[in-house]
């Protein structure tokens, strides 16, 4: 769910909420004001009626008048009412009108009067607002309300997470497709809003200064096995002079024999470091047109020997394909994928390289592997075996992600198949 | 002859040194473009060694100005940096070969040999021990002022070994020297043992001496 998603809703709740809440608030205190209102009035015109009658008692047959002015009219009632204390009453009734044929309430204000020295029972009414109408009312103009609100924010929710939060999301955009090892830098757009142009800011020298870290350890990676070049080249000529020495003992011969190849094996790894390294910061940029089947060829004739050694059956079925891509890496690509072959196939076993339209396939027979998704994986060996650097697919695997090849890796009948497939 | 070695690791320069005065060539040192800069206009050498990394400028230089000098001295780049554009650039320059470091000394002394004998005895290049005589142009060898038959590998095998004479070879630089990178695929006693022992017998039939020892543990050592 979006952040603006998520705070319209609470508005739209609180909102909702709000007007739930007022229609009987307003219902009540509407009425109650009205009520007030009503009782001031009946107040008001009772005084006035008193007041006009009290300037008729000098009229010798006003009791007969106010029988008449009782049937006469229909909102005042004034009836002869011996006996009664003076007094005063609301009242809120209902009364039936004939006319709408319905049931009307009515506010009653009687009292008891002196009239002449008379008690009189005087009854002024007058018609209130229905409560089911101002309810209706009420709930009518609320539910207009609650419409106009949802509607307007809905609307400027939309306008503003496409206008405000724009270069937000644009960032994000940057964000998601950054990858510290590519050169595009996050280009951010100054916006009005402050926390965007922070965030921007922000984001702008993380990923700066994570591109020079790892831009450094790439360079440092590099330049440290080719430092480590030199005193592997001075350990092996000392290794070598030392054969030279007369008198050796078996043991002697033995241990220098064993100290040779550790030698051989700090150098073929740090080769391997040094190439990988290379691969990573991009020195290998120059492309040209390649026979990939042709290229292939050289190097399985090359090794033919090597698999007839270990009594492996070579197959190949190349046909003619051309790519454009950069020579020493395909040969090392080529080199690495038979070398695995050769080393990991049991003898007896079978070895087939496949070249067709933009692919290159090798496979091997032999067992699954306990962690396949782990096979492109630096120093990664399923065996024990102290041949290989541990790192020949983990260079294959580099060069396709460098220059946008395919690689898979499957097993299927016994077989372990890797599938390159070169782009054009 | 005279070698120079142009090189600034001072214990790589010792031990390549002592490895090649066994051969009975001179060797002389610079460790640094300056020194070997005033050698090499001073002085002919019949091999110069070049790292391309020295501390006070690039070895590609100091190529340059043997070219410009018309100076015919045999190159061999020396490199820790194995990389294409290094050889290409070395190679373009005139140099006559490139050696990756770390290397093994007798495929530097088999290296050295091949250059001198390349610049020195243009048109009759062979190697002549006793009633051996290989030639390196041709790529055949006499036993005898008879032709044996050798196979590639053979061949190689010889010829490294007598660039090697009177020292000991390991099998790592044997098979290293005879299948490069892929020498990490072999079995390398099987490998190096069968053909040795074809060779031993070719050489026997063809009535040579047994000059090729094997040097228990470490590999072989090809001697009177």
């Amino acid at each position: 769910m979006r952040l603006l998603q998520v705070s319209l809703r609470s508005l739209l709740l609180y909102s909702l909420l709000l007007v739930l809440i007022s229609v009987p608030i307003s219902f009540v205190s509407i009425s109650a004001i009205l009520n007030h209102e009503v009782d001031e009035t009946l107040v008001v015109q009772s005084e006035q009626f008193l007041k006009h009658v009290q300037g008729f008692e000098y009229l010798e047959d006003l009791e007969r008048d106010l029988e008449v002015l009782d049937q006469l009219t229909y909102n005042t009632h004034i009836k002869s009412a011996p006996g009664e204390l003076p007094e005063r009453k609301f009242e809120t009734v209902r009364v039936y009108d004939s006319l709408d044929h319905e049931e009307r309430p009515y506010r009653t204000l009687s009292s008891v009067v002196q009239i002449k020295g008379k008690p009189y029972r005087l009854t002024i009414s007058l018609s209130l607002v229905d409560n089911n109408q101002l309810l209706t009312a009420i709930g009518l103009v609320q539910s207009v309300l609650i419409v106009a609100l949802a509607g307007g924010l809905l609307f400027i929710n939309r306008s503003l997470s496409r206008r405000l939060w724009k270069p937000f999301y644009k960032t994000l955009d940057q964000l998601k497709a950054y990858e510290v090892d590519k050169n595009e830098t996050i280009d951010t757009v100054p916006t009005r809003i402050s926390e965007f142009d922070d965030l921007n800011k922000t984001i702008g020298g993380l990923t700066e200064r994570n591109r020079k870290i790892f831009r450094q350890q790439k360079e440092f990676i590099e330049d440290a096995s080719h430092e480590l070049q030199t005193p592997i080249a001075v350990f092996q000529a000392k290794l070598d002079l030392l054969m030279q020495q007369p008198g050796l003992s078996e043991s002697a011969a033995d241990l220098i024999s064993r100290l040779e190849n550790t030698a051989q094996r700090m150098s073929r790894l740090n080769k391997n470091l040094l190439l990988l390294s290379k691969i990573d910061n991009r020195q290998f940029t120059q492309t040209e047109s390649l026979q990939l089947n042709a290229l292939v060829r050289e190097h399985v004739e090359k090794l033919r020997p090597r698999a007839e050694e270990n009594n492996l059956n070579l197959h190949d079925s190349l046909t003619p394909v051309s790519i454009t891509a950069n020579r020493t890496l395909i040969e090392v690509l080529v080199t690495n994928l038979l070398h695995n072959a050769i080393l990991h196939t049991a003898p007896g076993g079978n070895i087939s390289v496949n070249v067709y339209p933009a692919v290159l396939e090798v496979s091997n027979t032999g067992t699954p592997l306990q962690s396949p998704e782990r096979i492109f994986d630096r120093f990664r060996k399923e065996s024990n075996s102290t041949r290989g650097s541990g790192l020949g697919l983990a260079i294959v695997k580099k060069i396709c992600e460098s220059f946008g090849y395919r690689i898979t890796y499957t097993f299927e009948k016994g077989t372990h198949i890797f599938k390159i497939t070169f782009n054009g | 002859m005279k070698i120079l070695i142009i090189e600034d690791e001072r214990e790589l320069v010792k031990s390549m040194a002592q490895y090649l005065r066994q051969e009975s060539y001179v060797c002389e040192v610079a460790y640094t473009a300056q020194e070997a800069n005033e050698k090499i206009l001073l002085f002919e050498y019949d091999c110069i060694l070049l790292d391309i990394n020295l501390p006070d400028g690039n070895g590609l230089k100091i190529l340059e100005t043997l070219k410009a000098n018309q100076k015919s001295d045999g190159v061999i780049i020396i490199t820790a940096r194995n990389s294409v554009e290094d050889k290409v650039a070395g190679l373009n320059l005139g140099a006559d070969d490139y050696l990756a470091k770390p290397f093994f000394l007798p495929e530097l002394a088999a290296r050295v040999s091949a250059v001198i004998r390349r610049r020195h005895f243009n048109g009759s290049n062979r190697i002549a021990f006793h009633e051996i005589i290989v030639d390196l142009l041709g790529k055949t060898l006499h036993v005898n002022q008879q032709p044996v038959e050798l196979t590639r590998k053979e061949y190689d095998l010889l010829v490294f070994l007598l660039a090697n004479r009177n020292r000991v070879v390991s099998k790592n630089a044997i098979a290293e020297h005879l299948s490069g990178d892929d020498a990490e695929l072999l079995d390398k006693f099987d490998f190096i043992y069968t053909h040795m022992k074809n060779l031993k017998r070719k050489l026997a039939e063809a009535g040579s001496g047994d000059y090729i020892k094997t040097v228990y543990g470490l590999g072989y050592k090809f001697t009177e």
